[in-house]
């Protein structure tokens, strides 16, 4: 059964970057249009995963320092600024 | 005389995907933990080198524990699996390299992967094997820790706060214009709601939810 959940995962990945073509026309609009909501969705995935949830102080000041962060437009300030919120915030709550 | 070009250098990128990675080890960690007594020590350790991948994996241990039957977890892996589409469909616009080369490196096809991929200047196909190798070599090696009994209690909820931070980071950073920023919103409460309502939705809802967004609203 290994194996098999090993070729399921192994074939979607395969089959996402080499075997499918590139999206045209509306398609392509629609590739264009959908990292963003893509990645807020899973953003509240990991977020509702979480072990403190949504109500987390301390996980809220992580989304609020990162979400201040992105103005400068990189991701390693993001993540910076994200886990320094997280790491205050668990020391005054 | 000719100069050898300067190789183009990898620390920036190095350097970003590391956060990442280590994230992902500790989570091995605790998948190592908790596959042990479910599927055994080595199978554990199998597991993640022929698979990496976390959602499938815990979706795997959980079902077994729960005395599912192998159709049932095969059925819960294939519908997991789904969710590589429209993260290669993102992806594939920018790579360059052939259909060959493009097999090999979307072994390192997640979802932290992809995010680095679009947010980064190289190209797509290094950004994949950089940071999925370190991603890789962390999942492997954490869940090597998990399965001897290793435990970092203590840095486990910062690990946890980093996806949704690199997420919403990532969201951020493929935001172009005003309308990206409202499908984003519009995609991330949606999402919650549904979660919320809705726990067993999990990835497969949200993706929908991200999809429905992206195809219904149309740009400006």
């Amino acid at each position: 059964m290994l194996l098999a959940v090993a070729a399921i995962t192994v074939g979607s990945r395969v089959a996402a970057l080499a075997l499918l073509p590139p999206p045209r026309g509306a398609a392509a609009g629609f590739v264009r249009r959908l990292p963003a909501p893509l990645f807020a969705a899973l953003a509240t995935l990991s977020l509702t995963g979480s072990g403190g949830g949504v109500t987390d102080p301390a996980m809220l000041a992580a989304l609020g320092c990162a979400l201040l962060a992105t103005r400068w437009s990189s991701l390693l300030i993001t993540l910076g600024a994200g886990l320094a919120g997280f790491l205050v915030a668990s020391l005054i709550w | 005389m000719t100069v050898a070009p300067t190789p183009a250098p990898r620390t920036g990128l190095i350097v970003a995907a590391l956060p990442v990675a280590a994230a992902i080890g500790v989570f091995g960690l605790v998948y190592g933990a908790a596959a042990r007594p479910i599927i055994g020590p080595e199978l554990a350790v199998v597991s993640s080198l022929i698979v990496f991948s976390g959602a499938a994996q815990f979706t795997m241990v959980a079902l077994l524990a729960a005395g599912a039957t192998p159709v049932a977890v095969l059925g819960g892996v294939a519908t997991l699996a789904l969710r590589h589409l429209p993260l290669g469909a993102v992806l594939l616009p920018k790579l360059t390299a052939d259909r060959r080369r493009r097999a090999l490196v979307s072994w390192f096809l997640i979802d932290e992967t992809t995010g680095l991929a679009l947010t980064r200047d190289e190209p797509v196909e290094r950004t994949l094997a950089t940071s999925g190798g370190l991603a890789y070599a962390a999942w492997v090696l954490g869940t090597i820790g998990g399965v001897a009994g290793g435990s970092l209690a203590s840095v486990e909820p910062l690990a946890d706060a980093l996806f949704p931070v690199l997420f919403v980071g990532l969201a951020a950073l493929t935001t172009a214009t005003r309308s990206d920023a409202g499908r984003a919103l519009l995609a991330g409460g949606a999402g919650l709601v549904l979660l919320l309502a809705w726990p067993g939705a999990g990835a497969l809802g949200v993706i929908a939810v991200a999809i429905a967004v992206a195809a219904v609203v149309p740009a400006p």
